[in-house]
């Protein structure tokens, strides 16, 4: 198929994939390699990558640092997927409607979108989980409320251009109805910018979880790759690892997302193109 | 024909102010608990008599328009409750910590804006060439790290392992400089986290100003430059980089708000003294009137910040008329 | 000896383009005081000889071989620095689009002194000053206005005047002007040909005028060079060329230039189909917050049209004619007037009860890259409307596959999608879906505007063919009144959404009786000679 082959087209890409493919792999996989789950304690605490048993070493507590690594991958996963999910769902809702009917209806869309954009975004977001009390579903509600105006704009922008292009008048013209147009002429002409946006904004969102966590505002009863870096703050000094990884973990996620988004934008753009 | 458009963006800033302030209000009452229970949080403040006042404060036994009244009413007179973990009302504490921030955070966007553009244009000057091409993925791993990591790291780095620059805080502890002395010191201490909060915008900045200064460089105007007979020197800078100042300067306004949220994270990392800080101590503290007058305060504060960077854009953008 | 003469001259294309060498063996000579056209259709190579001369070479765009003399010296040997010297001052060249070709953040007075002080060193005020003489040359007035504006406060055919006045600042010995009036109103094309045409002779310079259409040819040129696919198939004197064209593809371009007086058979069926009367249509601009200002686009308009006739709407861009278009089909709403339709006033009409009349009005859009949709077959869109009103898929896709061949295209080609056609073939397949539905009433909104002028002429041909075996009334919209002369029988034409003169084709065309008319007729290029 053509589109695989333009996905694929740059090493970047695939390297992405392969990348994301196996921290999804790992975080699946971790309640049955490692069994015990990452709050035990398994030995002397700030022992380093390499000491016997301890492909990562051990954190302040004495916990594996791997096996936190690998739970971290789920909590990062799940947040960044489910409120991507979320946010797209309610941009793509909101976006359609405003950019499709216009008038009063777009006019508070684009006020609402612009209010979002104004204002800082992350300190609102730590207002509403402080408010909401730290847990899972309010990072994920959280994150999700922050986010979606982004993706309604992108979204109105595209049916407000493929509104006025002739194949859709055509339609009009031919006598379909506005959802038949909606669904058969302009969502499949707008799905390329609202696929490569989702993309990214899961590494975002990834990246969000862990600035929350590393503020302490995570859930407490999970561990997540930012709560580990926020516990090592007074280890940094004497066990580097204890930082460092964590953090990898977190940037290589986010940059093999943002891989997949470049090769998505190259293959779906090539269509669009005359 | 420019007032037009100045007024109607002052229009707009105040209604984006009282579209915080009654944001606030509702979230306030978004919280498990009624209103009393979640500004007095989890301070361990919260006995009979104290609760019994904060309520008749906040008018909790009537109906819901009058609450949102006294509370506009109160913001509007500066009154953001009171700190717990403080003492002390909300808006003079964040006001004593506010301008490290603003000092911080002006230093982060200046080198942001000033490195980004820089070095934006030289990409776009010679697109895919080797100096491109490492702008493009420094630019990539910037975006992908976290910012509060990049400050351990810098901070690991040139501190623990170089020690070259401080770690901590605004000054040295105890040192007490004054004048000249004291803004070196001051400086020294902006380094690391000004640079770790800066990279992150600078890497947008260059994206930004590469894609812009291609896309301009495209268009039949600059071939005209040419063919006027101006050196490439003249026709960058005069027709490509002028009109692609034209996107970075809305996207100067967009930035201050994701910079706050950055600030937030980087003064925690760096314990440097500003409102960052504090909104980390309101946080573990479960100072939740603190926490919501910093929101309110620094949503004013980006606001009035976009509002000038609208009114910057309608000078450089002759096209921008009646609004 | 000749000003400038161009050898041998081969350009390549960077690898991935549709063909290897954008110009080949191009051999080409300007006399001094001589203009010369090249002419050609998209894809010739003429816009890029043009800017070769000049070596404005995109990126990866590369001359391989061959020589341009200029004075004697070969433009192609000389340093970048020694071009650059040169540009704007021995050779100065305008471009297509005066609105994109001017920096929009940068005031008109300080582009021309710009201009000069690139190579004369003088002051800014002294510079200014040339500048408004230069604009009042161009015959433009309220100059020192016109110095501080900036270039979208202009019109089309300021615009363009300025940037001649930009390039004639230093007297160049050379104008090259690269397609100078494509994008602007036929009346200001007239203009700015006569102006170009004036200050050649005045200043006695030469002229590199590159077009598409034969018309401006035979008003404008000396000598003319015919392009195609990159080679130069034939050049001489202009009239010469254009009397006794030697190559058959110089022919088909002569031949392709519609032209006409109007055609004089009368439809068969004289009854009305289609009545409009007092047709209201006003744009409102502004949202939620801002005041709003009101353009009225389409003023009080009334016409009838009945079976096996053509109307055309002639008008210039802003005069309403494709406001109209789309009200009569209802993708706007008017807000005053009446539309009947074989009896049923569909003004007003709501959707539902509108629907099942669709049928019965069809229409052919102008832009054949974005009136398909990009991710369908041909085959779905042309079912697209059968299946909208109930009937069957299998059924319909025959159906299409008739479609294809009455519209001269491979039925075997239903499954590809759009780009895989070219823009005279996608223009057919949209011809085509509007028939699906067996329309009485076709609207054709500049249906011939984006294609080259022998894909023009055999696209024309077909939807006069098929007017006449379907019996079909065609409301036909239009900017060249060349066009209008060869497919409509009878002609209205509209200025600023009023209408200025309707009537038979023929009438229009030899007894006009408004002024407006008659200057929309005196700007066919060509139109004396052809």
């Amino acid at each position: 198929m053509g589109f695989v082959r333009r996905f694929l087209a740059r090493p970047t890409t695939v390297v992405g994939l392969g990348v994301f493919l196996l921290i999804v792999a790992i975080a699946l996989g971790a309640p049955l390699i490692f069994a015990r789950g990452p709050f035990s304690i398994v030995g002397m605490p700030l022992l380093p990558p390499g000491a016997p048993g301890l492909l990562a070493g051990s954190d302040v507590l004495g916990r594996d640092m791997a096996v936190g690594l690998a739970y971290g991958a789920r909590i990062s996963l799940l947040v960044g997927i489910t409120s991507t999910f979320g946010a797209v769902g309610i941009g793509v809702l909101f976006g359609a409607i405003a950019g499709y009917y216009g008038g009063v209806i777009d006019d508070l869309l684009m006020r609402v979108t612009e209010f979002f954009q104004i204002i800082p975004s992350f300190v609102l977001l730590m207002v509403l989980v402080a408010f909401l009390q730290p847990s899972l579903t309010s990072t994920v509600i959280g994150i999700a409320l922050i986010s979606w105006p982004q993706v309604a704009r992108v979204v109105r922008g595209e049916f407000l251009s493929l509104r006025s292009r002739e194949f859709v008048q055509a339609a009009r013209v031919l006598g379909m109805r506005d959802m038949a147009i909606i669904f058969t002429q302009i969502l499949p002409n707008a799905l390329p910018p609202i696929v490569v946006v989702s993309s990214m904004m899961v590494g975002t969102a990834i990246l969000t979880e862990s600035a929350l966590s590393f503020l302490g505002l995570g859930d407490p009863n999970l561990l997540s790759w930012g709560s580990m870096i926020g516990g090592s703050r007074s280890a940094m000094w004497v066990a580097w690892w204890t930082t460092v990884l964590p953090g990898l973990a977190v940037m290589i996620t986010v940059l093999a997302l943002n891989f997949i988004g470049d090769g998505l934008n190259d293959a779906l753009n090539r269509r669009r193109r005359r | 024909m420019k007032l037009r458009y100045i007024a109607g963006r002052l229009v707009k800033t105040v209604m984006v102010v009282i579209a915080v302030v009654l944001l606030s209000f509702f979230l306030i009452r978004l919280a498990p608990g009624d209103a009393a229970t979640v500004m007095a949080g989890q301070s361990g403040y919260a006995d009979e008599a104290f609760m019994k006042s904060l309520r008749a404060e906040y008018g909790l036994d009537q109906p819901v328009p009058v609450q949102l009244w006294k509370y506009v009413r109160a913001v509007a007179q500066g009154d953001l409750g009171n700190s717990f973990v403080r003492r002390q009302p909300v808006l003079d504490v964040i006001l004593e910590r506010l301008p490290n921030t603003l000092l911080l955070d002006a230093f982060a966007l200046l080198v942001a804006a000033a490195g980004g553009i820089w070095l934006g244009s030289l990409a776009a000057r010679r697109p895919d060439s080797a100096g491109d091409a490492s702008v493009t993925v420094l630019s990539m791993l910037f975006y992908a790290m976290p910012q509060f990591w990049l400050g351990m790291m810098a901070m690991l780095v040139f501190s623990v392992w170089l020690a070259w620059l401080p770690p901590f805080g605004i000054e040295t502890m105890g040192a007490d400089y004054t004048g000249l002395a004291r803004i070196a010191d001051i400086a020294v201490h902006m380094i690391l986290p000004g640079m770790t909060l800066a990279l992150y915008f600078l890497a947008s900045y260059a994206r930004l100003t590469r894609a812009a200064m291609i896309e301009v460089a495209d268009q039949d105007f600059v071939k005209t430059a040419r063919a006027k007979g101006l050196t490439e020197r003249q026709v960058a800078r005069r027709h490509i980089l002028r009109n692609a100042l034209i996107p970075l300067v809305t996207y100067a306004g967009l930035q201050a708000s994701i910079l706050v949220g950055g600030s937030v994270l980087v003064e925690n990392v760096f314990s440097w003294p500003g409102v960052g800080t504090l909104a980390y101590e309101a946080v573990t503290g479960r100072d939740n009137p603190l926490l919501l007058g910093i929101f309110i305060v620094t949503a004013i504060l980006v606001s009035l910040f976009n509002l000038i960077t609208d009114i910057a854009y309608s000078i450089v953008d002759p096209r921008v008329e009646l609004g | 000896m000749a000003l400038v003469s161009i050898r041998d001259l081969t350009v390549s294309l960077p690898p991935g383009a549709d063909r290897a060498l954008a110009v080949e063996d191009v051999a080409l000579e300007i006399g001094r005081k001589e203009i010369v056209c090249i002419v050609g259709e998209s894809g010739s190579g003429k816009s890029v000889t043009a800017h070769a001369v000049l070596g404005l070479l995109p990126r990866g765009v590369r001359a391989e071989r061959g020589s341009i003399l200029f004075d004697g010296t070969d433009l192609l040997k000389e340093t970048q620095d020694a071009m650059r010297r040169r540009r704007g001052c021995d050779i100065a060249m305008i471009f297509q689009d005066p609105m994109a070709a001017l920096n929009p953040v940068m005031a008109i007075g300080r582009q021309i002194s710009e201009q000069i002080r690139t190579h004369r060193t003088i002051s800014e005020h002294e510079a200014l000053e040339q500048a408004k003489g230069l604009l009042e040359e161009m015959g433009l007035r309220d100059v020192a206005g016109l110095l501080k504006a900036y270039p979208h406060q202009l019109s089309g055919g300021q615009r363009q005047r300025v940037m001649i006045a930009m390039a004639l600042s230093l007297s160049p010995r050379l104008l090259i002007a690269d397609e100078p009036t494509t994008a602007l109103d036929v009346t200001t094309q007239a203009q700015i040909l006569k102006l170009i045409k004036r200050l050649q002779e005045a200043r006695e310079m030469s002229v590199l005028l590159i077009t598409h259409d034969f018309g401006v040819v035979a008003d404008m040129a000396d000598r003319v060079a015919v392009m195609r696919h990159g080679r130069v198939l034939e050049s001489g004197a202009a009239n010469e060329v254009l009397s006794n064209p030697a190559h058959s593809y110089t022919r088909a371009l002569i031949a392709a230039v519609p032209r006409g007086e109007g055609r004089l058979a009368p439809p068969s069926d004289m009854r009305p189909l289609v009545q409009v009367t007092g047709l209201t249509k006003r744009f409102r601009r502004g949202g939620l917050f801002s005041r709003s200002q009101a353009t009225v686009a389409v003023d009080g308009i009334s016409l009838t049209l009945s079976r096996g006739e053509t109307l055309g709407v002639v008008g210039e861009s802003g005069s309403g004619k494709s406001t109209l278009a789309r009200c009569v089909i209802r993708l706007l709403d008017p807000e005053a007037g009446t539309i009947t339709l074989d009896g049923a006033d569909i003004a007003h009409m709501r959707e539902s009860a509108l629907r099942p009349l669709r049928r019965r009005i069809q229409m052919v859009f102008q832009d054949p890259f974005s009136s398909l949709n990009p991710r369908q077959t041909v085959g779905d869109i042309l079912i697209a409307g059968p299946r909208a009103f109930g009937e069957d898929t299998k059924k319909a896709r025959s159906q299409a596959a008739d479609m294809l061949r009455l519209v001269g295209l491979n039925p075997q080609t239903i499954d590809r999608l759009p780009h895989e056609f070219s823009g005279g073939q996608r223009q057919r397949i949209g011809l085509a879906r509007a028939l699906m539905l067996k329309p009485e009433v076709l609207i054709a909104d500049e249906p011939v505007s984006a294609l080259d002028v022998t894909v023009q002429a055999q696209v024309l041909k077909l939807l006069d063919d098929v007017r006449r075996q379907m019996n079909l009334a065609m409301l036909f919209i239009t900017h060249d009144m060349r066009v209008a002369a060869q497919i409509c029988h009878r002609v209205m034409v509209m200025r600023h959404g009023k209408v200025v003169e309707e009537g038979p084709t023929h009438d229009i065309f030899n007894t006009p009786s408004s002024d407006y008319t008659k200057a929309l007729l005196a700007a066919i290029p060509g139109h004396g000679l052809l």
